[in-house]
């Protein structure tokens, strides 16, 4: 199976001295692509530019406008966490539309795996917003451009953090099925399990939030109790992931305890998703800590290129496990109450 | 309209921030309103926390007393996420402020850009009245 990725673009005037959000990490994680040694089966297509139709799908015309207009005049701090600089406009076009390009290679060629390292990540970005290192929703851009085919989309987000951005975009949209794991509490503070869904999309919401210390076992069992019977009854004809590498023990940005053997045990069952080849594509989000980031990302896609490699034990025995049922629960809670205002509302 | 009861206003440890805590203060002791100050913890703040969760900050207690504010009627509040999305949550129920007050800018906005202002983004999505005090403004 091949591999497609996107071609490289220059990144670098997207930084900001001792941000942690820098472009040593696109790096970081080609080096992880180039350890496959893939020769001929590694393929890389042309960087391409989101245009401004693709982007606003997700996002507001007003708030492009305004991007643009703060990167041009010279960017600067957006948030606490964010920030922008003159070149940032035509790097975050790029990431979006990387996407996008790596898509239409594997739908031109029924086959292979897709692998998007592109940066500003995009989980966080709302709507009409930037916030959490975020610019452009990347992923949401992409899960938008499927959806005009009349595509259904699954998007499993196994960053560390929420991808906030990418809910409230999808929040009430039926062909999108969003699965997230992450830390609870912590940056951005949503994702509660009775998050479930609008009300055109019940169900099509599926928050995982585990405590800080969590190992690959509780994450496991979360996406097989939790998640499998959702995606199972959803059936998505394209799944999309979010892979942020900030779950990763080492990383400094949060406090999960995953190796690189769990990212690719993780992705082995994500992989089982796609209904067949070529209708998978891993987004890079986070990932703060370059060697696990290198690490993480070479054994992520060895897994699911089916190769042979070295990674880290998987983790085990961290606290967790009792909050899968209670997610559970909670789930099921914010079902019920959102199934009988429907109930009550179409009974006359 | 009834009695202001609640104030929220947010706090990151800047000079505007300040400025907006005792502008709320005043207006506490005008109207026996209880004070809620919360600070948003964002993405970076993971590296290196600035705030405690349980206690309040020196400087905040230190306000409060200048301003001669009753300790026992203020509330501090640490939350996970940026500014805008952790002041919109704290103002709704079960908190549920009369008004939020911010400051002008926060640490290192450039002045007179739309994007960043962390006023203007409260102001256009708050169901709250929102008071936005100056960084020029002086208690007079
Ligand atoms: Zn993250």
């Amino acid at each position: 199976m091949v591999l497609v990725i996107n071609g490289a673009y220059d990144d670098s005037g997207h930084e900001d001295p001792g941000h942690p959000e820098r472009p040593d990490r696109v790096r970081a994680a080609m080096a992880g692509v180039a350890d496959l040694h893939l020769g001929s089966d590694l393929i890389a297509v042309p960087p391409y530019t989101a245009s401004r139709a693709e982007l606003a799908r997700v996002h507001d015309g007003g708030y492009l406008d305004e991007l643009g207009a703060f990167c041009y005049a010279g960017g600067g701090d957006i948030d606490q966490d964010t920030y922008a600089t003159f070149y940032s406009w035509s790097i975050a076009t790029n990431a979006a539309g990387a996407g996008l390009a790596v898509i239409a290679e594997l739908q031109r060629r029924n086959d292979g795996v897709g692998f998007i390292a592109a940066r500003p990540p995009g989980h966080h970005a709302l709507a009409d917003r930037a916030m959490g290192f975020c610019l452009l929703n990347n992923i949401a851009v992409a899960t938008a451009a499927l959806l005009s085919q009349g595509e259904r989309v699954l998007i499993v987000d196994w960053d560390v953090h929420h991808g906030n951005g990418t809910q409230q975009i999808f929040w009430d949209e039926p062909d999108v099925l969003y699965v997230s794991t992450h830390q609870w509490p912590l940056f951005p503070g949503t994702g509660s399990a009775g998050e479930v869904g609008g009300r055109h999309a019940i169900d099509r919401t599926v928050n995982i939030p585990l405590p800080a210390g969590a190992t690959g076992d509780v994450i496991r069992q979360a996406i097989a109790d939790i998640a499998e019977p959702v995606i199972d009854a959803f059936s998505p004809t394209w799944v999309l992931v979010s892979a942020g590498f900030d779950a990763h023990r080492l990383d400094p940005m949060a406090d999960f305890q995953l190796t690189s053997g769990d990212f690719a045990e993780m992705a082995r069952s994500v992989a089982t998703f796609a209904p067949r080849p070529g209708r998978l594509a891993m987004f890079l989000e986070g990932g703060y800590d370059l060697d696990a980031l290198r690490s993480s990302v070479h054994a992520t896609l060895s897994s699911i290129l089916g190769r042979t490699h070295e990674a880290e034990k998987l983790s085990s025995g961290g606290p967790g496990a009792d909050h899968v049922a209670r997610v559970q629960r909670e789930r099921l809670a914010a079902l019920e109450m959102l199934h009988s205002t429907e109930e009550e509302e179409t009974t006359p | 309209m009834k009695l202001l009861q609640t104030i929220v206003v947010g706090y990151d440890g800047s000079s505007d921030s300040e400025t907006a805590v005792r502008w709320a203060l005043h207006l506490a002791n005008e109207t026996n309103a209880n004070v809620t100050v919360v600070h948003a913890t964002g993405m970076l703040e993971h590296l290196h926390n600035r705030f405690s969760r349980d206690e309040a900050p020196p400087a905040l207690i230190a306000l409060a007393r200048e301003c001669g504010f009753d300790e026992a009627r203020l509330r501090w509040l640490v939350d996970d996420g940026d500014a805008c999305s952790v002041l919109l949550r704290t103002a709704a129920p079960p908190i549920d402020a009369d008004v939020l007050v911010v400051g002008a800018r926060g640490h290192g906005k450039r002045v007179g850009l739309l994007l960043g202002s962390t006023s203007l983004e409260v102001t256009e999505h708050a169901t709250t009245p929102v008071v936005v005090v100056p960084s020029s403004y002086v208690d007079r």
